[in-house]
């Protein structure tokens, strides 16, 4: 079966699963949205960088230490990356669809010159591939030098069901010994726009990050079932709305309690799926 | 080199394929239009455009009527369904509906649909619209598809990735019939993006040409139906092997060297068990972008030696504009018909050789030459490379 390494979360409650409230609802205190501050990894490196991929960067920090694993093993060719969101694109998307009028870039041989164009907020020249929901993945591939299969799906905590299906085909198909499953969900620069959307995300709405690393090969439960698992009604009953990060919170909550393996169910848009994950254990000191 | 994976895929059938393009409604008119050489680069006329340097791009100017119901607002969406219906007129979901998945690839999903949002204090409907994963559901729905509804977004190599997923579903057996493809409308926001990268043209888009400035872009659907070998009694071809990668290198420029991108071409030829010798045809990414077309080449030739020289290389961006989440899945097909009729459409645009891009381009004219196996590539911003190994016939 295919193994979890470790898993790194940060929710708007704060770090790690141990941050989370018993009961999300009752600690909102009426708060529609549980926001993340912007990570301080406000380099040169990052200066562009959206909030949604520092918060990438972070958990998948907290997801090393988990695993007391060094940055060097996620390097090169045989780690899959399989990022998934429904919504963290919605603040660049947002700003440039508010913005008008940026100045265009001038570009030196195929290249965008560095420093040309303008770069007030959603108007930037280069604001706009932040826009892509790849943007979240292409930050973290650069900053841990990936280079591996590469998948980017789009929806809520089915997609990080999907994304986990999909890792773990990568690692038993042998075209990756490692996968890394991330989900970041950002919510405050559109919190009107979910409002409007109740049907699709209930609140509080809890902005979160959080990754998995996964190895190992065998066949895999995934499908379609009706019922949701413990792990995701106590996911959700302690994050609150966090999207496709929910299950990867259960990860987290099984790996707390000490589980070998942990059975997820996410839904979203009237589709429920599952999959079954062997856990190894945490390398993290206990807190 | 990277070290690249070994592992072989089982090939999975392509039963069929639908389309919605600039260049025609459907596949037929799709085809034609490539092997005869048209032009469907136009002015934009659905958007303002006045105050970009660039207004022209593939734009598809009507949509008839769908098969059953109205019309969605969503364009996207409406691209998809009708993607769909030409699809249905060819091939039959014959599959349990719960065994049916829906794989589709968008780099921009219902963004159309956040500018309306933001203009027009909506309600539900439209902001749910403006969810990426919006028109996947609407194609799931007119399907009756209740298997995996699944939205890729890995931007322009969107179309190549979820077939990949689609084929992985069918290796799982986590269904038995796949619609995959991929889908991008113009639209203000996209314009206006890569207008202020300053990489639209505004010249002709002239794919490896000396003179190559830029690109335009385009809007269509492109849908094929997936089945595994054994459950196919007819085929337009096969999907041998797919690969993907990430360039880890910059967020909206390829790596100059190209590294990612052979990495997943070598992964996908591994995967489809197939070696360069073996190789019939190139269909290219072919933005027209100088950086781009020079490191598909060099990647092509580091991966195919020798024989990089003696394979056809083409792109087809200059007749319908870069399509981004269709681009790929719309190549895909062009390869399978071109194994079909055994021609291969000509890179409209390209005339002067560049040294950088020395490869057979199919200049001018298409090249009636019998090709079996064909490789298709495709980049995206991010990073993202993915590559395709197709088999053309039944």
């Amino acid at each position: 079966m295919t193994r979890v390494r470790g898993v790194g979360v940060r929710t708007g409650w704060g770090e790690g699963v141990a941050a989370l409230p018993a009961d999300a609802v009752a600690s909102a205190h009426g708060r529609r949205v549980i926001a993340l501050a912007r990570p301080a990894l406000d380099g040169d490196r990052f200066r562009r960088a959206t909030r949604e991929c520092l918060l990438g960067v972070v958990a998948v920090e907290a997801m090393l230490r988990d695993a007391g694993l060094t940055r060097d093993v996620l390097s090169g060719s045989r780690t899959a990356l399989v990022y998934v969101t429904a919504a963290a694109y919605g603040a660049s998307n947002r700003l440039f669809v508010g913005a008008d009028g940026a100045s265009p870039a001038r570009t030196e041989g195929g290249l965008i010159k560095e420093g040309s164009g303008s770069v007030r907020p959603g108007g930037g020249t280069l604001h706009f591939p932040y826009t892509a929901p790849s943007a979240v993945p292409a930050e973290l591939a650069i900053e841990y030098s990936l280079r591996g299969g590469y998948v980017i799906l789009v929806g809520g905590a089915t997609a990080a069901i999907d994304a986990l299906w999909q890792a773990s085909t990568l690692l038993t198909s042998g075209r990756a010994e490692r996968a890394l499953v991330l989900a970041v969900e950002t919510f405050a620069e559109c919190e009107d726009l979910w409002a409007r959307g109740r049907w699709a995300a209930r609140g509080p709405l809890v902005e979160a990050a959080a990754c998995a690393l996964l190895d190992g090969a065998g066949d895999l439960a995934y499908g379609a079932v009706e019922e949701a698992a413990p792990l995701e009604t106590l996911a959700a009953r302690r994050a609150g709305e966090t999207l496709a990060c929910g299950p990867l919170i259960g990860l987290g909550l099984a790996r707390e309690a000490g589980a070998a393996e942990a059975r997820l169910t996410g839904h979203w848009r009237g589709r429920r799926t599952t999959v079954t994950l062997a856990l190894c254990e945490s390398r993290a000191p206990a807190h | 080199m990277v070290p690249v994976s070994e592992a072989r895929l089982p090939a999975v059938a392509i039963v069929a394929a639908g389309v919605a393009t600039p260049l025609g409604p459907d596949l037929d008119s799709y085809w034609s239009g490539l092997v005869t050489g048209v032009d469907a680069i136009s002015g934009i006329e659905r958007f303002p455009v006045g105050d970009l340097r660039v207004g022209r791009g593939g734009e598809i100017k009507k949509l008839a009527p769908l098969r059953h119901g109205a019309p969605p607002r969503c364009r996207a969406s409406a691209l998809l369904l009708h993607a769909a219906d030409d699809l249905l007129s060819r091939a039959a979901l014959t599959a349990d509906r719960t065994r049916l998945a829906v794989v589709v690839g968008t780099a921009l999903g219902g963004v159309e649909e956040l500018e309306r949002a933001m203009e027009e204090a909506p309600g539900p409907r439209v902001a749910a619209a403006a969810l990426y994963d919006s028109p996947a559901h609407a194609l799931a729905e007119r399907l009756a598809a209740r298997g995996p509804v699944i939205t890729v977004s890995t931007a322009c190599a969107s179309g190549a990735t979820a077939m990949g997923v689609g084929a992985d579903l069918l290796n799982a057996d986590a269904a038995d019939l796949v619609v995959a493809g991929g889908y991008d409308v113009l639209c203000r926001f996209v314009m206006r993006g890569f207008d202020a990268l300053r990489s639209l043209t505004r010249e002709r888009v002239r794919p490896f040409d000396r003179r190559r400035s830029g690109l335009l872009l385009g809007e269509a659907a492109g849908l094929v139906l997936l089945a595994r070998e054994r459950d196919a009694s007819s085929r337009l071809g096969r999907l041998l092997g797919h690969a993907s990668s990430s360039d880890g290198s910059h967020i909206a420029a390829p790596d100059p060297e190209g590294r990612g991108l052979e990495h997943a071409l070598r992964g996908a030829m591994a995967a489809a068990g197939v070696g360069a010798r073996d190789v019939d045809f190139v269909s290219a990414h072919g933005t027209g972008t100088p950086l781009n077309d020079r490191i598909e080449t060099a990647v092509l030739k580091r991966v195919l030696g020798a024989r990089a020289y003696d394979v056809p290389v083409n792109s087809i961006k200059a007749a319908l504009g870069h399509t981004m989440g269709a681009a790929a899945t719309l190549e895909a097909i062009m390869c399978l018909l071109a194994a079909r009729d055994r021609v291969v459409p000509s890179t409209l645009g390209y005339e002067e050789p560049d040294p950088a891009c020395d490869l057979d381009y199919v200049p001018r004219v298409p090249r009636h030459v019998r090709t079996r196996v064909s490789l298709s590539t495709s980049l995206g911003f991010g990073g993202c490379n993915a590559v395709l190994v197709l088999e053309g016939g039944g």
